[in-house]
C-alpha cells in the first residue's frame, strides 16, 4: 500500500489540473486500512509527506477507513459498483469518513481525484 | 452552416399562483414524450435524445428547465426567498406545461426527482399521460449526505455538487460526457440543487400512493444503473414490486445520469421503454412551434 500512495504522490506532483484545484488544501488526512494506516500530509495541493501510523500524536482533518480487499477494489482499472468512488465506498457498508467532513467535501474533486491516482493508468501494470 | 435538429422556446405559465417563464426544447415527430430533468441541473440532459435521429423520426420530445434552473429564471422575487421545490409544486408545473404545449397524453420520462415525480402523477393524474418512464426512481430515499452542504456563503456549492454527484456516474462513462454532466451541477444557481433534494429526500407520500397506479390503464417502465448510489437497483426494484404490472430493467454499465453520462449506452434501453409505451392515445392537439 505504501508502494501504490508513493506512486499516487508522484502522479499528484505531474497532475496540473489536480495541483491548482487542490492549491488551497493544506491539511492531514489518515487512511486507515485495517491493521494499516498513514498520515496523508499535504500542502497547497502537494503531498508533502507519507507518514505510518499509528500515532496518538498527529491531529488529521478527516480520516478514509476501509479494508485491504474494499481498497484493491476501489483501485481497479474499472471497479464496480460501490468501489468505484469514496462515498461508494461508505454507501456499501465497506468504508468510513470520520472527522471534519465539511473539510473534505469543500475539496471533494480533489480529494476524489488524488484517490483515484491508485488506479493504473490504461495499458499499464496496476501498482503494488 | 449545420443547426442540431432542436428547436428550443420559452413558455409563460402560473405556477401557485406566479408568472413562470420556462424554457423548453423540442425536436421530432410523432408520438409526444415530455422529459424531465434531475435535481441540480437542465434540459441538457437530454440533449442526445433530442438529437437521435431514429427515436425523433417517430416521436416528439419536449424537455423544459424547471423554473430554477437552466434557461428558466426564478419567479420574481426570489431574491428574499429561500428556493424549497415541493411535491406538489413540481407536478402543477408538469401539469401546467404539458398543458401549455397542448400535449394530449404524452408519455412521461423523468429521471431522478424526475422520475419520483413521474410516479407521483402515474398515481395522482393517470389521466393526463399515456405511459411512464421512470429513470433512477424509486419510492424513497433518505439522503446519505447533508444538503446544507450546497449553500453556503464560504464555498462553492456547484463545485461541491458536482463533485458529490460523480458519486453516482459509471466508470464507464465516457469523460466527455462525464464532465458535461457535472458541468450542469457546476453551474446550478446558488441553492437550487439543496432546494431540489429538500423536497427529494423529505418527502416519503409515494410509498403509500404506488398501490394506485393502474398499469393497466397506463404502462410503467424503470430504468436504473447500476452504478446509482442514490437510487441503487435495490431501490428501484422495491418500487417496482409495489407497483402490480409495473417492469424494470437494470442497466449494469450506467449510474444516476444515464441519458447524458453515457448516451449511447442509454439509447437501446430508453428506445425498449419506449416500445413498452403500448400504442398509445397520445398525440399533439396542434403542433407547438417555439
Amino acid at each position: 500500500m505504501l508502494e501504490t500512495l508513493l506512486t499516487m504522490q508522484q502522479r499528484l506532483d505531474a497532475s496540473p489540473h489536480l495541483l491548482r484545484l487542490g492549491k488551497l488544501f493544506c491539511e492531514t488526512v489518515l487512511i486507515e486500512v485495517e491493521d494499516l494506516s498513514f498520515y496523508l500530509q499535504f500542502r497547497d495541493g502537494h503531498l508533502v509527506s507519507i507518514t505510518p501510523g499509528p500515532s496518538a500524536k498527529t491531529p488529521w482533518r478527516f480520516a478514509l477507513r476501509t479494508d485491504k480487499a474494499a481498497l484493491a477494489a476501489f483501485w481497479e482499472p474499472v471497479p464496480r459498483p460501490g468501489f468505484h468512488d469514496i462515498f461508494g465506498l461508505v454507501k456499501i457498508g465497506r468504508g468510513r469518513i470520520d472527522g471534519d467532513i465539511l473539510a473534505l467535501v469543500k475539496n471533494l474533486r480533489f480529494f476524489k481525484e488524488f484517490m483515484a491516482l491508485g488506479r493504473p493508468a490504461t495499458g499499464e501494470e496496476k501498482p503494488a | 452552416m449545420t443547426f442540431e435538429p432542436i428547436e428550443g422556446g420559452y413558455l409563460h405559465v402560473t405556477v401557485a399562483g406566479r408568472a413562470q417563464r420556462i424554457y423548453v426544447e423540442m425536436a421530432g415527430e410523432g408520438r409526444p414524450v415530455l422529459c424531465l430533468h434531475t435535481a441540480g441541473a437542465d434540459t441538457r440532459q437530454w440533449r442526445h435524445i433530442l438529437n437521435d435521429a431514429d427515436l425523433t423520426g417517430s416521436h416528439r420530445f419536449f424537455a423544459f428547465d424547471m423554473p430554477w434552473h437552466g434557461k428558466s429564471l426564478p419567479p420574481q422575487g426570489f431574491e428574499t426567498e429561500e428556493y424549497l421545490l415541493t411535491t406538489e409544486a413540481y407536478i402543477e408545473t408538469v401539469l401546467a406545461v404539458a398543458d401549455a404545449l397542448s400535449l394530449d397524453r404524452p408519455i412521461l420520462a423523468g429521471c431522478s426527482m424526475g422520475g419520483r415525480i413521474a410516479l407521483q402523477i402515474a398515481a395522482l393524474h393517470p389521466e393526463r399521460f399515456s405511459g411512464f418512464i421512470a429513470i433512477e426512481a424509486s419510492d424513497f430515499q433518505p439522503a446519505w449526505y447533508d444538503i446544507d452542504w450546497f449553500h453556503r456563503p464560504d464555498a462553492h456549492g456547484g463545485e461541491m455538487g458536482a463533485a458529490l454527484v460523480s458519486t453516482n456516474i459509471s466508470p464507464y462513462a465516457p469523460p466527455a460526457d462525464r464532465w458535461a454532466t457535472l458541468w450542469m451541477f457546476m453551474q446550478s444557481g446558488p441553492g437550487v440543487f439543496r432546494g431540489d433534494l429538500s423536497f427529494y429526500t423529505k418527502d416519503a407520500s409515494l410509498i403509500d400512493r404506488l398501490a394506485m397506479i393502474d398499469t393497466s390503464r397506463t404502462p410503467v417502465h424503470l430504468l436504473v444503473g447500476a452504478y446509482d448510489l442514490t437510487c441503487t437497483p435495490d431501490d428501484a426494484r422495491r418500487t417496482a414490486d409495489a407497483i402490480a404490472g409495473a417492469t424494470l430493467t437494470v442497466m449494469p454499465e450506467l449510474g444516476h445520469f444515464p441519458m447524458s453520462e453515457h448516451p449511447q449506452a442509454f439509447r437501446p434501453y430508453f428506445n425498449d421503454a419506449l416500445k413498452r409505451m403500448g400504442e398509445g392515445a397520445g398525440h399533439l392537439r396542434e403542433r407547438p412551434r417555439p
